[in-house]
């Protein structure tokens, strides 16, 4: 077992004002693809924002690359090693697809004279080279979306965190960028919040489901898959087979629910 | 290839170890060492090298002489012998003792190393080099790389001095709010001299305490600032960029607002103008302060609108006289108690923002 995972939260709970969005929640990530699954409002977002250290947990204690995220020293090394992509998030119009990103990794405070090839490189693997000087305002949706995936791995971040990345990109960008994701969890823990079912087939190597701020299910995509058992049909499809496994799981974990909630998630650090 | 450095080594100590290369034997054949180079010059102050091993013939055609014990005969790389190897033309195991030698001889290294320079090699030899600089993290030296294309700031690099100045400040000062404040200063002006209304400095002091704080109203938070979650997750993100943009904010007011008012047509018993620099700091402040609990938008609008209503309302239901305008503002601005009372607002101020430094660090309450 790996000593130290990217991604380490025991009892994590967040709270907003009366609701509770994650309740006690005990997770371990480690480098690959991770696919964070769950029905709306089921806490994806309020653990990517805890995770991303911009929100800060109601109680539970946070380690993310070694780091407790509690302490503020420690919480800036974080930062430095972090991609964030959040669900809704702007840019100013002005700016060049250049400038944005190289505006994010001097916050980021990479090196100066770094920046200028870590934002090529990182616009080239997003696909905008050839709108590299256009102005964020000319773009559309899936390109502003792909500007977004650039600033967060402009500095080749250890820690990647991608909330509804897929949103607004056709399906071959899609697929683009799920070759991207691939790439990038070889080396880095990437965590990929998403309500599309397919993203999770084609790019993650596990998956977390998350069902009303407690871990309904962690493991391997396959053994998601295998959950759902066979359907017999013939136009079948993995796409298909991850659908049934995710609402397999579902099932399962409401049907156990406060019950199990310590015994049922897998510990699968990787 | 190495393109050696001259300077990196501090001592020009001639070494002679000369190795013709990784064979076991001096030579691949008979004939001449070199073939058609000077003689190689002695230098009799070289040490001499113990042990057997192989040498290299110090004068062309003679056999070498693999004796244990024997001197080793000093050899250098002569000019020519430079000129063939920069340009590729020297025979292999020529080429193989050269290397060998400037390894240890600075003064050879700096011949080989001018005379590659010199050759078909050295452009691309200028741009390795600044390539493994900037890699390092050097600045990109001036003095190696070609004029012209690959210099130190790319065409369309954003890395300049002001496009970092730029970022800095913030969405403020691009936006409407730098706008609003010339408009303000203008509009005093407008109506000092255009209406010749007396009013107007009174009403520029009663309004100049407010711009700063939607100055940082518009730069900071969840509400002003698109990238706001994406600068929240950086490490430059939270109080240190509430804190440029904030400074940012205040370059642009205090100098504008105070000349403005200084400009503006006297009043007798009219506060100074610079009156209006400890309200405005201990409101800034304030909305920081406050903000750290509610968010900087909220802050300011509370701090902003109390002021209005406080101290600029009365001002306007008043008379139009200019007098009455002094009346007014005098409490706020004149005298030691008023300004000392703003100067220790501001302290205080500062202090809660220092114990609440930490709560930047996240995203600010909705």
């Amino acid at each position: 077992m790996n000593p130290s995972p990217a991604v380490a939260v025991t009892g994590l709970t967040v709270r907003h004002r009366r609701t509770v969005a994650l309740d006690r929640l005990d997770l371990s990530l480690g480098p690959g693809v991770h696919g964070l699954l769950g029905p709306n409002g089921a806490g994806k977002t309020s653990l990517i924002r805890v995770l991303a250290t911009v929100a800060a947990p109601s109680s539970g204690r946070v380690e993310l690359l070694g780091g407790d995220v509690a302490s503020h020293r420690d919480r800036t090394g974080v930062r430095r090693r972090l991609g964030y992509l959040p669900q809704d998030f702007g840019y100013y119009p002005s700016f060049t697809v250049r400038e944005f990103v190289a505006y994010v990794a001097w916050l980021k405070e990479l090196p100066a004279d770094r920046v200028p090839a870590a934002v090529e490189r990182a616009v080239e693997r997003v696909g905008l080279a050839d709108r590299i000087d256009a102005r964020m305002k000319t773009l559309s949706g899936g390109m502003v979306r792909r500007a977004g995936i650039a600033q967060a791995i402009v500095n080749e971040p250890d820690l990647l965190l991608l909330d509804e990345p897929t949103a607004g990109l056709d399906p071959e960008q899609r697929v683009d960028f799920r070759e991207l994701l691939r790439e990038l969890g070889r080396e880095a823990t990437v965590v990929v919040s998403t309500h599309l079912v397919e993203d999770v087939a084609a790019a993650c190597t596990d998956v977390a489901l998350i069902e009303a701020g407690r871990l309904a299910f962690q493991g391997a995509t396959d053994e998601l898959t295998a959950l759902g058992g066979e359907s017999g049909a013939p136009d079948d499809s993995t796409t298909h087979a991850v659908e049934r496994g995710y609402t397999a799981a579902l099932r399962a974990h409401r049907a156990s629910d406060v019950r199990t909630s310590g015994a049922h998630p897998k510990e699968a650090l990787r | 290839m190495t393109a050696p450095r001259p300077e990196a080594r501090p001592s020009p100590a001639p070494v002679p170890r000369h190795d013709p290369g990784p064979g076991p034997g001096p030579g691949p054949g008979p004939g001449p060492r070199h073939d058609s180079g000077p003689v190689p010059r002695h230098d009799p102050e070289s040490a001499p090298r113990p042990g057997p091993g192989p040498e290299f013939a110090p004068d062309p055609g003679l056999a070498p002489r693999p004796g244990p014990g024997s001197p080793r005969p000093p050899w250098h790389v002569t000019d020519a012998l430079a000129l063939r190897y920069a340009e590729g033309s020297a025979p292999e195991t020529d080429a193989w003792s050269l290397e060998k030698h400037v390894e240890s001889c600075t003064a050879c290294a700096a011949r080989v190393s001018a005379a590659v320079r010199a050759g078909a090699a050295g452009p691309a030899l200028a741009a390795v080099r600044a390539e493994l600089l900037t890699s390092l993290g050097h600045r990109p030296a001036p003095v190696p790389v070609s004029a012209g294309a690959g210099g130190a700031a790319p065409s369309g690099s954003p890395l300049g001095r002001w496009a970092r100045l730029w970022w800095t400040v913030g969405p403020a000062l691009r936006g409407s709010w730098a706008v609003a404040v010339v408009l303000v200063v203008g509009g005093a002006f407008g109506l000092a001299h255009g209406a010749g209304f007396q009013g107007a400095g009174s009403l520029l002091l009663a309004v100049s305490p407010v711009l700063p704080l939607a100055g940082v109203a518009v730069s900071y938070g969840r509400h002003a600032d698109p990238l706001y979650e994406i600068t929240a997750a950086t490490p430059s993100g939270g109080l240190r960029l509430l804190l440029t943009r904030t400074a940012a904010v205040l370059a642009v007011c205090v100098p504008l607002l105070t000349a403005g008012a200084a400009l503006l047509p006297r009043v007798a018993g009219f506060p100074g103008a610079a009156a209006w620099l400890l309200p405005g700091l201990a409101l800034t402040l304030a909305a920081l302060a406050l903000g750290s609990f509610v968010g900087c938008r909220a802050a300011a609008a509370t701090l902003g609108g109390g002021w209005l209503l406080a101290v600029t309302g009365p001002l306007l239901a008043g008379p139009n006289a200019a007098g009455a305008g002094a009346a007014v503002l005098a409490p706020y601005f004149s005298g030691s108690a008023a300004q000392g009372g703003w100067a220790a607002a501001a302290l205080a101020c500062a202090a809660l923002l220092v114990l609440r430094r930490r709560s930047f660090d996240h995203l600010e309450p909705r």
